[in-house]
């Protein structure tokens, strides 16, 4: 027993030995090895976080455990889009039998309907809020209020919303000179330029006071609608149960603003979206100069660094959207605000220039910089062009073939936590559920009934009426229809109240949850009491469903998440094929290393055997080195992994430089965590690779015989 | 009573596709206790017959009885059992174990047997150390000591599971004259201490004089046995 661990010292003497006798040849093994451990350390461990901060943001931003949608869709749902765009997918006709079907599911938490699609958004433009604020003080003014203050106001809105059209008409000229006036719109376009040339006159404004809402009436009718700036944006949204959509996805807060009332129909704003698409284009590139350098490191400084020197030079290019917002008064006060806080030098400058200094930005006044935008300016300005408090008129077209649109109010913005900046979730927006079927023109149960009882009974002129309404909401005249409501908007942003007449009212006109559940939804989320039984409870899930008849697909969230869940599958395989192209690679050189180890120590085992070692003593002695250093260097090969993964963390982590990477980061940066499984699992790979190697070349010595250690004769 | 009986035994090596002969009909008693010495020019077969002798390699015709086993009977695993428990060897280089210290070297065929505490071993490797003149040596690495004493370690090593036979090839070859002669004293002095049987093979007159018989080999056939009056050669050796 004792004789026999002593025999087992020796072989790992005689092992630990030999490695230190052949340092080269110890060391390039070593080397191998040690990397190969590294490797598999570090990638697992970062891959097994990119997995986590994958299923963070996944599960907790839109796609729950597990999805259901019908299974006659013709595509498989992309929770975050596929590369053409929104899935095709069937309806689920009625989601409260699918609600109280896998409400039942053992595991199943809540059961959240869903559609998510994309929409048109009129998002209004600087004329709407300077005529908006114009009628504002033609009221006051017709209500008898003669103070000095309600004059001069009057005045400088008058003359902001004259030099706007003065603009735009000059905007039109140049457009106008390009367009092909023989055209069958060429009529229409000459009456907008007659207009438009009518409404910058002197005469026009000469008269203006005579009669003002005459003059506002055509202002607003005819002109606003023509600055096409601004005028709508695509939104990406989930039309949901808003309720318990926050309780399901518990990442999901309001950043701003409020939650949509119960019941009540209303629009969240996603927070990253807002920052990207709607705020004024020189407080979002502040923002992104101010996280370029507090996270990145970056600094102005750099010349190299083109696109922050892009950043810059645009902000001071571009102010005009800033001096088209304000009118004489606001422009007055920027001015008088900024002269005080950009010190002497902006002493006699006006605003244009004051703005251009403002952005004259380097790495010593960034941050003072930043902090007078804000403070000073910023109050002046609409930072978003669509706001919390906001009524916004979405548009999208319907399965009809019709577009159909809903107003609802932007009750806040809508973010994620730890992925506030994530481009992927932060993007969508939320949606009541009755809005989005509005949009989507899906009749509910009791429509469609009623409809095919007609179609039954007397058929054409009823449906023609239907028809004709669906057409003259959605269809006709959008353009006027548009201007209106974003009027509308504006006015009850500035004044805080609600537009007037509760059939215009989108706040006012509420639902029953059971109307909210009985009617169509594209899909549903499911959310698990306990995450780690999700497969089994798929399979429950879906032999329910199809108990039930309910006709439903059921998918993991994996599954649901489309190209952005393939994205990790496929850096996995990267990975994996790497590290078996590393170890392949490996196992050849530590073979080859070793068979020429052996061969120089034929003399040696022969020795061995003449004196009386077993064969099998032999192949141990052999297998037991390339173990050691398997083990050796493996362990430290897992210990500067693990020290590699301990340093990235304690750096910060590996910055998201993009959306796509703050999505699979689930944050702004990759804190990758070191898992015990990985550092085991690198240990096992290393010494059987180690072992496989040195099988071979353990093959041959076993072979050696006693012979060839006795010296030829000749 | 005989400790190696060898009867008419005949090897032949395939080289390529033709047979070479190495020994033939040779016939062989060694006796317990011999200091026995064989001879013979190079390839003669003297090598053969040491490795038949050895249990390394198996007769092609004939018998091998190694103390009292039929050894073209016995599996590759028993032969080496044999070869651990009942015979020592000595090479002509030496043959110690590089990375091991010359403690351990000797020490490493005990613990191949296993069976004995590590007090005993290493009482029984320092007094045989000591007996071949090197226990001031135990430490130092074969690397570390000139020829002469590497080979003592061999012997040393040969000795120190107390075998019933020592086979050397050429012991001396590799050394100088007198060197030679001081390790064929100290096989003789082993030899007559605890009568373990001595076969070593040389070609060198000199150190075949201090054996107690000397057996003469050529082309692969015993040419000859003749007793050495050993005593007198030895004293004449010094």
């Amino acid at each position: 027993m004792s004789a026999r661990t002593d025999a087992l010292r020796v072989l790992l003497r005689i092992a630990f030995r030999n490695l230190a006798a052949a340092r080269v040849r110890t060391a390039i093994i070593g080397a191998i090895v040690l990397g190969g451990a590294f490797l598999v350390v570090l990638g697992s461990s970062l891959m097994d976080s990119i997995d986590r901060g994958m299923r963070t943001s996944i599960q907790g931003s839109l796609g729950g455990q597990l999805q259901v949608y019908s299974a006659a869709s013709k595509d498989p749902l992309e929770l975050y889009g596929g590369l053409r765009g929104e899935p095709q997918l069937e309806p689920i006709e009625d989601f409260s039998r699918v609600k109280e079907v896998l409400s039942r599911v053992p595991n199943v938490k809540a059961v959240v309907p869903m559609g998510i699609d994309q929409a048109m958004v009129a998002t209004g433009n600087v004329i709407d809020v300077a005529l908006e604020r114009l009628r504002a003080d033609v009221r006051r003014l017709e209500e008898g209020d003669r103070s000095p203050e309600a004059l001069r106001g009057y005045e400088a809105r008058k003359a902001h919303v004259r030099r706007l059209v003065g603009l735009l008409r000059d905007e039109l000229g140049q457009a106008l000179a390009i367009v092909d006036l023989e055209g069958r719109e060429a009529e229409e376009r000459r009456r907008e330029w007659a207009d438009l040339t009518n409404a910058a006159s002197d005469g026009f404004w000469a008269g203006f006071d005579g009669d003002r809402y005459g003059h506002l009436e055509l202002l607003e009718n005819r002109i606003a609608r023509l600055s096409m700036d601004g005028s709508f944006t695509f939104i990406r949204y989930v039309g949901t149960d808003p309720d318990a959509f926050f309780r399901a996805f518990e990442l999901a807060q309001v950043a701003k603003g409020e939650m949509i009332p119960k019941g009540h129909r209303g629009i969240l704003v996603g927070k990253q979206y807002a920052e990207e698409w709607l705020k004024l284009k020189n407080a979002r590139r502040l923002d992104l100069i101010k996280d370029a350098r507090d996270r990145r490191g970056r600094r102005l400084a750099d010349a190299k660094d083109e696109e922050l020197q892009r950043w810059v030079r645009e902000n001071q290019r571009g102010t005009k959207d800033i001096l088209q917002q304000l009118d004489p008064l606001q422009a007055e006060e920027a001015a008088r605000r900024l002269r005080a806080a950009l010190g002497s030098e902006a002493a006699g400058e006006d605003l244009p220039a004051l703005l251009a200094r403002l952005f004259r930005v380097d790495d010593a006044n960034f941050d003072a910089r930043y902090r007078i935008f804000y403070d000073q300016l910023a109050p002046l300005l609409r930072l978003y062009l669509i706001d919390v408090g906001d009524t916004i008129t979405i548009k999208a077209p319907a399965k009809s073939g019709y577009f159909n649109s809903v107003n609802v109010k932007v009750y806040g913005f809508i973010q994620f936590r730890q992925i506030e900046r994530s481009g992927i979730a932060g993007m969508t927006s939320v949606l009541d559920l009755l809005s989005f079927r509005d949009l989507y023109g899906y009749m509910t149960k009791e429509r469609a009934a009623e409809i095919a009882r007609l179609k039954g009974a007397v058929g054409a002129k009823e449906l023609a009426r239907e028809d004709a309404e669906a057409a003259l909401f959605g269809g006709g005249g959008p353009l006027e229809g548009r201007a209106a409501t974003a009027r509308i908007d504006e006015r009850s942003l500035l004044e805080g109240a609600r537009a007037p007449g509760p059939a215009q009212d989108p706040a006012a006109r509420t639902y029953t949850q059971e109307e909210l559940d009985r009617g169509v939804a594209l899909n549903a989320a499911l959310v698990l009491h306990d995450p780690a039984k999700l497969e089994a409870t798929r399979r429950d899930v879906q032999a329910a469903a199809d108990r039930a008849g309910l006709g439903l697909r059921v998918v993991d969230w994996h599954a649901a998440s489309g190209v952005v869940g393939q994205f990790v599958t496929t850096l996995r395989i990267v990975l994996y094929v790497s590290l078996l192209v590393f170890f392949g690679v490996a196992l050849v050189i530590v073979n080859n290393a070793m068979v020429m180890a052996t061969l120089q120590r034929v003399t040696e085992i022969g020795t061995m055997r003449a004196i009386g070692a077993q064969r099998r003593f032999v192949l141990v002695m052999l297998l037991v080195e390339t173990a050691t250093v398997g083990l050796a260097f493996g362990l430290a090969g897992a210990a500067l992994g693990g020290a590699a993964v301990w340093l990235v963390r304690a750096a910060g982590g590996i910055p998201a430089t993009n959306d796509m990477l703050n999505f699979l980061f689930a944050g702004p940066a990759l804190r990758p965590v070191l898992g015990g499984a990985s550092v085991v699992v690198s240990l096992v790979i290393v010494v059987v690779v180690s072992v496989l190697s040195g099988l071979y070349p353990a093959l041959l010595a076993m072979r050696v015989t006693p012979v060839e250690a006795m010296a030829t004769e000749d | 009573m005989s400790i190696v009986s060898i009867r008419n035994v005949s090897k032949d090596y395939m080289l390529g596709k033709t047979v070479v002969p190495a020994l033939r009909g040779v016939s062989l008693e060694i006796e317990k206790g011999e200091f026995l010495s064989l001879a013979g020019p190079s390839g003669s077969g003297k090598t053969t017959l040491l490795n038949l002798v050895g249990c390394v390699d198996t007769p092609t015709a004939g018998t091998v009885v190694v103390d009292g086993r039929d050894t073209s009977r016995l599996s590759e695993r028993a032969l080496t059992e044999l070869r651990l428990r009942t015979i020592g060897f000595i090479f002509q280089s030496f043959n110690l174990v590089q990375v091991l210290s010359v403690f351990q070297n000797v020490e490493f065929p005990l613990l191949l047997q296993g069976g004995l505490g590590r007090r005993e071993r290493r009482d029984r490797v320092l007094a045989l150390l000591d007996a071949v003149g090197i226990g001031s040596h135990a430490r130092h690495r074969p690397s570390e000591l000139s020829g002469g004493q590497r080979q003592r370690v061999a012997v040393a090593r040969a000795l120190v599971t107390r075998p019933a036979l020592v086979l050397a090839d050429e012991p001396t070859a590799n050394l100088d004259s007198k060197t030679g002669a001081n390790l064929i004293d100290l096989m003789k002095e082993m030899n007559r201490r605890d009568g373990t049987t001595f076969v070593f093979s040389t070609h060198d007159p000199k150190v075949m004089s201090h054996a107690s018989a000397i057996v003469r080999i050529a082309d692969g056939q015993l040419v000859g046995r003749e007793a050495v009056g050993g005593d007198a050669a030895a004293a004449e050796g010094r």
